[in-house]
């Protein structure tokens, strides 16, 4: 066999074996994703131990606010799942007085609150239990309406809080990556 | 003799490329689009679906009539360098297409819950990688066939 040849083929097995190990590793991590996925357990938020005070006062507007939103989620996978991030904002559903223009109220909606947390790796076939946490100063205080351009007439209610919740992670070394949202979830409403 | 053996070649390898490149890839598909999430089931733009199928079907199509004229071309001659070649190139083409097919960023609205989305970028451009390297070893088996033409043609006569 000629020289040349010989290179060939170590080169070539080379390549054969990268791609049968990604091709392995990015098959089992879609099982993995889909094993996660299917089974309702796997990925649960805690409503009932979620804790959400928010102090706004009709008169002076906002104050501050915390809340907790405690959630899990197991890894049936075959892999760690990395970079699990969870993502939450929180938009104000109210009606607005435009009173250079009066009869001409619209409903806006202003985004309140924007936070995404990283809590890092599950290891395969763990459990991780988190707390997502917020404080006053991660609340947007500027864009809550000023008491005097809110329409009362409209409610009750006459405030609406809407979340957007997206949960994503990493799989496969990063060859797979999920994203999970819940949007215009109503988990509010004042009065 | 040799003719014959070459075409036979050239269609088994057709029929692996089919496979590799139409029929797993749609069987993968179809079962991700009739997957339950959380216990609810996900729904898709009918639009997004036909386009991936359309876009997987031609370039799979178009690589499987080329594995034909490479396979079916005699071994360590330039012709089967050359398609080896283009081979990899339109492979590169059919792995860009599920970019924009929209294959990559795959969305799905998971009914009375949310959306789902299932990103593999990350996996296309690994494999983007393996063909890169595949290009060079296409490239030297170009030169490599050009410069011991004599040689290769020498040995095929003996055989």
């Amino acid at each position: 066999m000629r020289i040349s040849r010989v290179f060939r083929i170590i080169f070539r097995i080379f390549i054969l074996l990268l791609t049968l190990s990604i091709t392995v590793v990015a098959f089992l991590g879609g099982l993995s994703a889909v094993m996660i996925l299917q089974e309702t357990d796997n990925i649960g938020i805690d409503t009932d131990d979620a804790e959400f005070n928010l102090d706004y006062d009709l008169l002076t507007g906002f104050h501050g606010g915390n809340f907790t939103l405690p959630f899990n989620i197991t890894n049936a996978g075959y892999f760690d799942l990395e970079n699990l991030e969870f993502s939450l904002s929180i938009s104000l559903n109210y009606s607005h007085i435009d009173y250079p223009v009066p009869g001409s109220n619209e409903t806006r909606n202003v985004i309140v609150f924007d936070k995404s947390e990283n809590f890092g790796n599950i290891p395969k076939g763990q459990t991780g239990f988190f707390i997502f946490t917020a404080v006053s100063s991660d609340f947007i205080a500027v864009n809550f309406p000023n008491p005097l351009d809110v329409n009362y007439l409209r409610g009750p209610p006459i405030f609406e809080f809407y979340a957007n919740i997206t949960l994503s992670l990493d799989y496969s070394l990063g060859m797979h990556q999920l994203a999970l949202s819940i949007i215009n979830l109503l988990i509010g409403e004042l009065p | 003799m040799g003719s014959v053996k070459n075409m036979v070649r050239g269609s088994i390898f057709t029929a692996i490329y089919v496979v590799t490149t139409i029929v797993i890839p749609l069987a993968t598909f179809t079962l991700l689009f009739d997957l339950v999430v959380q216990g609810l089931p996900l729904d898709f733009e009918q639009q997004d679906y036909n386009n991936i199928v359309f876009w997987i079907v031609a370039f799979g199509l178009l690589i499987s009539g080329n594995a034909f004229i490479t396979f079916s071309s005699p071994k360590q001659s330039i012709r089967r360098a050359i398609f080896a070649l283009i081979q990899v190139f339109v492979n590169c083409l059919y792995l860009w297409s599920y970019k924009f097919s929209g294959a990559a960023v795959l969305s799905f609205i998971i009914v009375d819950f949310g959306v789902m989305t299932l990103n593999v970028q990350q996996m296309i451009l690994m494999y983007m990688g393996l063909y890169f390297l595949t290009i060079i070893l296409k490239v030297y088996d170009i030169f490599d066939f050009t410069i011991n033409r004599k040689k290769i043609r020498e040995n095929r006569m003996k055989e």
